[in-house]
Parts: C-alpha cells; sequence; structure tokens
C-alpha cells in the first residue's frame, strides 16, 4: 500500500482522480481506524470463545428472557440491511436522479448489515455445530424455517447488486489501475469479468440490473416482515398484533436512511468527496428521513394506541412498564429523542445541514437500535404464565460484559466491511452512472468546477 | 561444600519421588487389568402385581457377583425413566428384583424397552442390555397428529403452505440464477470496439 508521501500515478480525469485516489493511497488514520476496529474484533472474539467454552451460561439470557441483545441486534442489522432496496429499487425506478451517487454506499451498507445479520444469529446459537440441523430437520411451519431462506436468499441478491453495479468501475480499476498490489491487479482482473464497455454487454447489465431492482423490492419487504412475524407468531404481550409486519418495514427504512446520511458525512469528509456528496444531497436525504419518520410515528401510534387503551390483562402490565416502569426512560428517550425531535428538527433548513443533520441520524440510529431492545426484551419478562419459584436472576436481564463486547464486534465488522469494500471499490459510480442515465451529467461535478 | 551436599540431597529425593510414582503407575496399571465383564440374566415375572423384573449377575467364571448396583430404566422418547430404588444393589446370589410400574404408556401395541445397566463399576466393565416387553399401557395413535397441519412434524406440513413456500423461493431463485447466467454471458462476449 503506498502511502500519500510516495504519490505515483497521477490522472488526468478529475473524476477517476477523485475517486481512484483513495484505492491507492492508505492514510494513517485508515490504518489507525482498521486497527481499532480489529481491536474490538479481537476482544469480541474473546467474548465469543468464553461463550463457546462455557455455554449460554455467560450471557445474562435465562428461561424467561431467552432472546437477549443478540436477537436485538440481529433485528437492527436486518432493518439496516433494507437501505439497499430503498436506494436500489424505490428511488431508482422513481427515476429520483439525485440518489444515484448514493446508490454504492446503499449497497455496500446493505451488503454488510446482512452478512452480520446471518453471523449474530449464529452466535445466538448455544450450540453453534448444530446449525445444519436446522435445515436436516426443517419444518417448513416455522417461521425461524422461513427466516433462514429469506436471510440467505436477501444476502444474495444484495451481493448481486453490490456486484452488477459495480462491475464497469471493477473493469476501470483494471484498466486504468497501475499503482495497485498484485493481488489487487487480479482480483479487479477476475471480478471484471471480461467487461470492455461492448454495447452488447451494456445492454445485457441494464436489462438485469432492472430486473434485480424489481425484485429485490418484495424480498426486502419479506425479510424484515418474516422477522416481524417471529414475534407476531409467538405469543407474548407487545407482539400479539397485526401491525408488526409494516412497523417493523416502516422503522427498517427510518433507520436505513439515517445510517445514509451518517455513512455519508464520514465518507464525503474523509474520502474528501465534498464535490460528489453535495449539501444538497444531505437535504433530499433530510426531507426523505422526515417522511420515513413519520410513517414510522404513524405505525407506532397504531402499536400502541389500541393495547394503552385497554390496558387488558398482561398486555396491560406490558404497556405500564413501557410508560411508567422499569424501561419507561428508555422508552420515552427512544420516542421523544430518536423519531419525534428528529421529524421537528428536520423540518428546518438549517438542520439538514451536513454535521447537523448527521448528529440527527446518529439519535435516529441509537434510538432504533435500542428500540428494538423494548421491542425484544419487556415482552419476553412477561409471560401469560405466572412466573412462580425461579432464581431471582430470571426475572430481569442485563446483558453480561460478553453480550455487549460480542455485540460492540458485530458493529465493528459491519464497519470493517465497509471500510474495506471502500478501499477496494470506488466509494461512487465512475462509470456505470455514464451509461444507466446519459441525459444526466456525469455524477455532479458541473456545478462544482464551475 | 554445603551447596554440593544439598545438591546431592536434592538429587537423591527426586529419584526417590520418581520411583514412588512409577510404583504408583504400576499398582493403577494392574488395577485396570482386573476389570472384567459381567454376565447380566434378565427374567419377567408378570404373575405378579406388580410385575417383577430380576436380574442375576455372575462373573467369567460363572460365580454370583455380590454388592454390584444395577440400574434399570425404561425407555421415553426424550430420555431414560429410572425404575426401581435409587439403588438396586446385587445380594450374594447375585440377585436383585425391581417393580415394574403398571401405568407406564408404552406404543399401541404396548411395547417398552427396558434398560438394565452396569455403570462406574470398579470391577466390571459398562454395558446396557435392552429387552422388549409389551408391559406398558397401548396407546392409540391419535389420528389429529397425523393429518397435515401447521402444528404437525415437518413431513406433514399443509399441502398449501409447501406449494406457496416452494413456488415463492423457486421464482426467486430462478431470477437469481438467470441473472448469474446472464452474467457469464457478459464474461464470454468479446469487444467488438477492439
Amino acid at each position: 500500500m503506498k502511502t500519500e508521501d510516495h504519490k505515483v500515478q497521477t490522472f488526468e480525469n478529475r473524476k477517476e482522480k477523485d475517486l481512484f485516489k483513495n484505492l491507492i493511497f492508505t492514510s494513517k488514520h485508515y490504518k489507525l481506524w482498521v486497527a481499532f476496529l480489529l481491536l474490538v474484533i479481537a476482544i469480541g472474539f474473546f467474548a465469543y470463545y468464553r461463550q463457546l467454552k462455557y455455554g449460554l451460561i455467560v450471557t445474562a439470557m435465562r428461561d424467561y428472557t431467552s432472546w437477549g441483545i443478540y436477537i436485538s441486534n440481529f433485528v437492527f442489522f436486518v432493518a439496516i440491511s433494507l437501505v439497499g432496496s430503498l436506494f436500489s429499487s424505490i428511488l431508482k425506478l422513481n427515476k429520483n436522479e439525485w440518489a444515484k451517487p448514493l446508490t454504492r454506499i446503499s449497497e455496500i451498507i446493505a451488503v454488510s448489515a446482512i452478512v452480520c445479520a446471518a453471523a449474530i444469529i449464529i452466535v445466538d446459537m448455544g450450540r453453534p455445530d448444530r446449525f445444519f440441523n436446522v435445515i436436516r430437520y426443517m419444518r417448513i411451519q416455522s417461521p425461524i424455517i422461513w427466516d433462514v431462506i429469506i436471510i440467505s436468499t436477501y444476502l444474495v441478491i444484495s451481493i448481486l447488486l453490490l456486484y452488477l453495479s459495480i462491475i464497469p468501475d471493477l473493469a476501470l480499476c483494471r484498466d486504468e489501475l497501475n499503482d495497485v498490489p498484485k493481488w489487487k491487479k487480479r482480483l479487479y482482473k477476475i471480478t471484471a469479468i471480461n467487461w470492455s464497455n461492448d454495447p452488447k454487454q451494456i445492454g445485457l447489465l441494464n436489462r438485469v440490473s432492472k430486473i434485480l431492482s424489481i425484485a429485490v423490492l418484495p424480498v426486502a419487504f419479506a425479510i424484515h416482515t418474516v422477522t416481524s412475524w417471529l414475534f407476531a407468531t409467538t405469543w407474548r404481550p407487545g407482539w400479539d398484533s397485526t401491525n408488526l409486519g409494516p412497523y417493523f418495514v416502516s422503522g427498517a427504512f427510518m433507520a436505513g436512511a439515517a445510517i445514509i446520511i451518517i455513512a455519508m458525512y464520514f465518507i464525503r469528509k474523509h474520502l474528501k468527496l465534498k464535490a460528489y456528496i453535495r449539501e444538497d444531497h444531505f437535504d433530499k436525504m433530510g426531507k426523505l428521513l422526515v417522511l420515513l419518520s413519520l410513517v414510522y410515528l404513524y405505525f407506532n401510534i397504531n402499536e400502541y394506541l389500541g393495547p394503552a387503551f385497554k390496558m387488558v390483562g398482561v398486555e396491560g402490565e406490558h404497556i405500564t412498564e413501557l410508560f411508567a416502569g422499569k424501561y419507561a426512560p428508555m422508552y420515552w428517550l427512544v420516542q421523544i429523542g430518536g423519531l419525534i425531535l428528529p421529524i421537528v428538527l428536520l423540518l428546518f433548513k438549517g438542520m439538514r445541514k451536513p454535521l447537523p443533520i448527521s448528529i440527527i441520524s446518529a439519535c435516529v440510529i441509537l434510538g432504533a437500535w435500542f428500540k428494538r431492545f423494548l421491542i425484544v426484551i419487556p415482552s419476553l419478562q412477561h409471560p401469560y404464565l405466572p412466573i412462580q419459584d425461579v432464581p431471582e436472576a430470571y426475572r430481569h436481564y442485563n446483558p453480561t460484559w460478553e453480550e455487549w463486547m460480542i455485540t460492540m464486534a458485530s458493529f465493528a465488522w459491519f464497519l470493517l466491511i465497509i471500510t474495506v469494500l471502500i478501499k477496494l471499490i470506488p466509494a461512487l459510480p465512475i462509470q456505470k452512472h455514464d451509461h444507466v442515465s446519459k441525459n444526466i451529467p456525469i455524477l455532479n461535478l458541473a456545478k462544482n468546477e464551475k | 561444600m554445603k551447596s554440593k551436599y544439598y545438591l546431592n540431597l536434592i538429587s537423591k529425593m527426586g529419584l526417590v519421588t520418581l520411583f514412588m510414582f512409577s510404583c504408583l503407575s504400576i499398582v493403577h496399571a494392574q488395577d485396570i487389568d482386573t476389570i472384567e465383564n459381567a454376565k447380566i440374566t434378565l427374567s419377567f415375572d408378570d404373575s405378579t402385581t406388580p410385575r417383577k423384573i430380576t436380574a442375576i449377575a455372575t462373573d467369567m467364571n460363572g460365580e454370583p457377583i455380590e454388592g454390584l448396583d444395577l440400574y434399570f430404566y425404561v425407555k421415553r422418547t426424550f430420555s431414560n425413566l429410572p425404575i426401581g430404588d435409587v439403588f438396586n444393589t446385587t445380594d450374594d446370589l447375585g440377585k436383585v428384583s425391581v417393580d415394574f410400574p403398571k401405568d407406564l404408556p408404552g406404543d399401541h401395541e404396548g411395547n417398552v424397552t427396558i434398560l438394565v445397566e452396569i455403570k462406574d463399576s470398579e470391577l466390571y466393565n459398562d454395558q446396557i442390555i435392552e429387552t422388549v416387553k409389551d408391559w406398558g399401557v397401548p396407546t392409540a395413535l391419535d389420528p389429529v397428529n397425523q393429518k397435515r397441519s401447521l402444528w404437525s412434524a415437518g413431513a406433514n406440513a399443509p399441502i398449501s403452505l409447501v406449494l406457496i413456500i416452494s413456488s415463492l423461493i423457486v421464482s426467486i431463485w430462478f431470477i437469481i440464477f438467470y441473472i448469474i447466467h446472464i452474467l457469464f454471458r457478459i464474461s464470454k462476449i468479446k469487444n467488438t470496439k477492439a
């Protein structure tokens, strides 16, 4: 890897220069960042080694709270992964040209998130060596099997979505990047699959891209709806709801938009791409986030109003615990700080500037993570059967350091996959854009160059 | 001079300790050699109430084994149900009897699998003897469990559910394989510009 002090290769094209720079030169900050992520992952591995050695007893999960932060984290990652379909399908099919430069980032985040979601499920298993028994002795009637099927399908589709969009850029890397290690050169050569901008190749690629843009949408909706059914088909207060599917999907889109804004902020700043990810991108993403948050707010009202009005039995106890009990501070912080305040603040143009909107998005993401905690854990602590003669530890759930470290390590994995991918491929589309939208000027350079 | 004396002493002590350990290991090896197989003969008496299972333990020479603990179980779906007392020890004739409960469910013909086990004995090898007897209460198969339903086994899943899920999987994976096929076609196209 070259450092910035040893610049060798130069590019005449401004766009290539800006976007390839990151692929050739490695800054100290980048190395430090990767080292930090690897350190967190190493600690997470140590915690997981302890979990494998001693079993799930090292976690705080017991008979009642049998799904802890691993499962809330899994739901969070599945939610984040939906962002790929938001950009590659919904915004693309609706011809939102402004969103095209952001498609690559969204697809990278989607791949990274779904990989982490699949991994965290294995982590939640007490005997991961028996994973294949899930397939071997599968019951097609079980929602868990539906989830396993849909997650593996969405994982393949997310990888395909990303891959289809990067083929022309991989060919460009193969042809233009001379000053990269041999393995990287070989990687570009293999993955570029003889791409040569031939009209036939462009025609075929455009065709399959369009097919996949349409196909990804029902799969994306299905993945999070099926995840919600894992809860909705289990008879517990708070989950016994027909609203759960759209409630999960709308929350996922909101979290996905927020994480894109945060990614945009850091990629723009550290890869020096201000000319490409401009302030009006943040402005539009802010408006989109408000819209998605309003939809989520609507489903939130639907989710809580009915049970809170009736306050029947254990369902009422569950609502009381959320609204005024043990989980009330977290609940109101999440609902106000992670949902209502962001909607109000983002209505002001000044708040849709890069830094303020990124901070607001970070609040939305934190809120989204803890919201999944609130969906999973309090419900499990209120079974319909009375809790009698059980050890005190069964009544509460306070995650152990092993659970926190494994969760932190999953975030580090998520960020590491993104970090590595934007080091291998241009963070924004270079080539494909020219072919797909000929009527649009190459990226957003025109304004900036003036 | 003193240090030499101490060194000599330590080395001698070391040799003595080594010798003691080797003796211990020899004794241990002799212990292992003495473990042999026991022979268990079972007889089932259904003339009494409750019914009785009698086991007679003899060694390789046909001599009765006294004071040997035998464990009696009935095989259930998920684990083995212990029957008899907590300890069932053979008497001076090598004999021990346990009562068989009269209300244990068997299969639809009343068959149950009875297990007699020797375990953790210092003198005899572990072994398990399995015998099938029709001493259980016959259980009729619930026809509801045999029907296709959401709560039945995987093999009895509702046809409609199997069809819906299979068609969804086939259609989406067909698209995935079609895209992979097109990618192969793209890789085969030669550059016409060149």
